[in-house]
């Protein structure tokens, strides 16, 4: 087991060496940071001076060396723009964006997986079908639209809701977290929900496809043959064998739902990761581009790592080879 | 002794709870499409840097609502004999933020700062030779020539406490790593930075020991950005901010038909204009013509200059709240040429005949460069531009993309026609004629993309940036507008409007260079 957890660790540093490299060689056409950082007034000297002394002028495969060594040394060096170290500012940002996608994974999980089994149990009812094309309505629009709709709807004309931001904020440590206040949760609810959207419609019909499948299979049939009761052939037979594809899925929407909530958080002005990432690329900010990217990365393969350990935990065929 | 102390103490509280009562609180929230990169005035010469730190930090001028040139640290200044710079005399008794006194050191110690070589301000003092402190309330500017705009012209030149600076390791502005003034301020300003998130918020709080009478109510200040013009409408819709600056122009109807709110339209000072490839022997994205420049010749220019319908652009595209343009600068502004106030007509023939006795009746193709994203509805601007001067046969091949690529664009000479917007940082024509008319040199003619040249005009610059005498230098500036338009140089298109929308209780004052000043904010 450690050796498995070994080895995905060692498998990521070259996950995150292949973005870094094709980050960094995308970022010389993104434009020029140095007409960013002056003014109109400043000379051509001086914008060449500071370009020499970020390294801009260096070799491509030398700058690369040198972010990839940076970060090897635990620096993640300076934003172009606001001059902060990117460790400090990914770390003000990364509890807005993990408990966004925390959030709206949740939602997407309570409401997505009953009303998954729900349709699936009753395909023809008009609540099941009500529901199908509530959510195609869900996944069809784009999340921004979505966004700025619900903005309107509760925020501007029912005036329920925040439009933007976090709220209110407790900091515990570093952490600074919206989920102790009324405020924080009340400015929670739009964006998780926009961002969660698409992530519920997706569960429910997996769960929903899974669930019908599996109800056609020789032991479930077995079972009814068997006389077991209803409630323990659908809530225990039946789903347990749904959840496997269906946790591998959610997993690996979750490595999604935090690199993807940029849109989610443009549009509420959430000070997430995603939103330094816009602004970064506006700015042509290319350390902390880079190093979001790099970070984003990580998250993919570490949610990975994630989804196969729960496999050991759910489904015991992988427990008894490997304990073979 | 308990008991007789406790009424006193209640009665204490209920005065104060009296005298607090008529200002009364109010908290003012208001949002901006950028976040200035730092709390720094040195290291960013750029509006949302300089509008936002110029309520935190003064220099020795301040500029009015007018734009008039106001004392602020300095109380009065006047020239040294024989041009040879400005002495400013010195408020007294103005403490900076921390408590620290204000003195002649610390103007010395911020002009230092001002030309080290991290700053990003330095062109302001291009002319200053040395700066004296002749006593503790009086300091020299010394020129290395007549300078008679110079108090002006350093209006955004804000002072730093030379002690704070040295203890906190401040002393030049920070470039690659921040350093402490990067999110830490310490000046004399209307109002306090008391909190600083950059990217997320940032807080202001009244500056209770300020040398001048605060005409706001205001109790506390919170700015934050929102970039996406959509959150940024609902936020101040549904009430959550009280003002926001800029809104997209098609919006203004929807903000001003809700009850409740209200939009101030005004003037800004940038002008939008199209320059030329004046230096290039060929067109670079011609489909047909790529062994010559058309624009080489000056009919072709003055053709495009007639081609182009400003006052229908204005009133379709800007939704009338353009002005338009006939220099490089607006009307109203010092030195602007009320000779040459007339824009080229609108005359499509006389453009087309233009053209064909330059020796292209047929019109030709070629390519125009614009921005999409750096001044208000730009793409829209050029697709406009285009689509009159196809009606006089010539096809602009509209290569539109984000600023933060287009001046790389334009110094690698990859256009043959290209939109700027020019806003001049000394409110004076002698700024235009700098930059953008100047032969480029290291320091000069630095934003003349298309390498226009007039010799007269070159040696026209030294004067007019050291002529004492109002009149002789304004002759000077009419025949440089004259020259430029004569040589259609550049085609000004209209002047660019400011929109700022915000609840109906508020009310601020809209500087032309787009400056937003809490001092000037009145809750109602």
């Amino acid at each position: 087991m450690a050796g498995f957890i070994l080895k995905r660790l060692v498998q990521s540093i070259f996950v995150m060496l292949a973005v870094a490299f094709l980050a960094f060689s995308l970022f010389r056409f993104v434009g020029d940071p140095i007409s960013q950082m002056t003014g109109i007034e400043t000379t051509a000297a001086d914008q060449e001076r500071l370009r020499e002394e970020l390294g801009l002028n260096d070799p491509f495969f030398k700058q690369f060396a040198r972010f990839t060594g940076d970060i090897l040394h635990g620096d993640f060096g300076y934003s172009f723009r606001t001059r902060e170290p990117i460790g400090d500012m990914l770390l003000t940002r990364l509890p807005a964006t993990l408990e966004l996608g925390t959030v709206a994974l949740l939602i997407s999980l309570i409401v997505g997986i009953p009303a998954g089994i729900y349709t699936a149990l009753n395909p023809r009812g008009v609540m099941s079908q009500s529901i199908l094309i509530g959510t195609l309505i869900g996944v069809s629009i784009p999340t921004f639209v979505i966004g700025i709709l619900l903005i309107f709807l509760f925020g501007v004309q029912l005036g329920w809701l925040p439009t933007y931001g976090r709220g209110g904020t407790v900091e515990i440590g570093w952490w600074r977290s919206s989920l102790f206040t009324i405020e924080g949760w009340r400015s929670l609810v739009l964006p998780a929900l926009t961002l969660g959207l698409f992530q519920l419609t997706l569960t429910m019909r997996l769960v929903r496809a899974q669930m019908m499948e599996v109800m056609r299979t020789d032991h479930i049939r077995f079972a009814i043959a068997r006389g077991v009761p209803w409630r323990s052939i659908r809530y225990r037979h039946a789903l347990s064998n749904t959840m496997i594809p269906v946790i591998t899925i959610i997993g690996l929407q979750f490595g999604g739902v935090i690199a993807f909530s940029i849109v989610t958080e443009s549009v509420f002005q959430w000070p997430g990761m995603g939103l330094l990432f816009l602004e970064s690329i506006r700015f042509v900010d290319i350390p902390v581009m880079s190093v979001y990217l790099v970070v984003i990365a990580f998250f993919f393969v570490l949610v990975n790592l994630l989804v196969d350990l729960l496999y050991f935990a759910i489904d015991p065929r992988l427990r008894v080879r490997e304990s073979t | 002794m308990f008991r007789t102390k406790l009424p006193t103490a209640a009665l204490a509280v209920s005065a104060t709870m009296l005298c607090a009562l008529p200002a009364k609180a109010e908290t003012f929230r208001w949002a901006g499409t950028t976040d200035p990169q730092t709390m720094d005035p040195h290291a960013v010469n750029a509006t949302p840097e300089l509008s936002f730190l110029n309520n935190v930090y003064e220099g020795l001028v301040r500029r009015g609502p007018d734009m008039g040139v106001q004392p602020s640290l300095a109380t009065s200044w006047e020239a040294l004999p024989d041009g040879a710079g400005w002495r400013f005399s010195l408020r007294e008794n103005v403490t900076f933020h921390d408590g620290a006194a204000f003195n002649a050191d610390d103007v010395v110690f911020s002009y230092e700062r001002a030309i080290s070589e991290p700053s990003d301000v330095k062109s302001w003092f291009a002319n200053v030779a040395e700066v004296v402190k002749v006593d503790d309330n009086t300091v020299d500017f010394l020129t290395s020539a007549p300078d008679p705009l110079f108090p002006g012209s350093i209006a955004n030149f804000m002072i730093l406490d030379a002690e704070w600076a040295a203890a906190n390791d401040a002393e030049v502005p920070a470039r690659d790593a921040e350093n402490h003034a990067t999110r830490n301020t310490n000046g004399t300003g209307p109002f306090v930075l008391t909190s600083r998130d950059p990217g997320i918020r940032t807080d202001l709080s009244p500056n209770e020991t300020w040398w001048d009478t605060a005409e706001h109510k205001l109790s506390e200040a919170i700015f934050t950005p929102i970039g996406n013009p959509a959150t940024g409408l609902a936020a101040l819709l549904s009430g959550e901010i009280d003002f926001i600056s800029p809104i997209p122009l098609q919006d203004v109807e929807q903000v001003e038909s809700r009850e409740g709110f209200k939009v101030l339209t005004g003037l800004e000072t940038r002008v939008i204009m199209l320059g030329f490839g004046h230096d290039h022997d060929v067109l670079r994205y011609s489909d047909e013509t790529t062994d010559e420049n058309p624009f080489l010749d000056v009919r072709v220019r003055q053709a495009v200059a007639q081609a182009i319908d400003v006052d229908t652009i204005n009133r379709v595209i800007m939704r009338g709240a353009a002005e338009p343009a006939s220099q490089l600068l607006p009307e109203g502004l010092s030195g602007f040429s009320d000779e040459h106030a007339m824009r080229p007509e609108f005359d499509p023939e006389a453009a087309q005949a233009l053209l064909a006795e330059a020796g292209y009746p047929d019109g030709f193709s070629f390519g125009l460069m614009c921005p999409n994203d750096r001044y208000i509805n730009d793409e829209a601007v050029c697709r406009a531009v285009a689509s009159m001067l196809a009606r006089i046969g010539v096809e602009a091949n509209v290569n539109a993309m984000p600023v933060r690529g287009y001046w790389d664009e334009l110094r690698a000479d990859n256009f043959d026609m290209y939109l700027l917007g020019w806003s001049p940082g000394t409110f004076d024509a002698e700024h235009p004629i700098r930059f953008l008319t100047h032969t480029p040199t290291e320091r000069l003619g630095t934003w003349n993309f298309g390498g226009y040249s007039s010799p007269r005009i070159d040696e026209m610059l030294a004067p007019i940036q050291q002529e004492l005498d109002p009149e002789a230098r304004q002759a000077m500036l009419e025949e440089v507008a004259g020259i430029l338009q004569n040589d259609v140089a550049y085609v000004p298109l209209y002047t660019e409007p400011l929109i700022w929308a915000m609840q109906e209780n508020i009310d601020v004052v809209q500087r032309p260079d787009n400056f937003f000043m809490l001092r000037w904010v009145d809750v109602n």
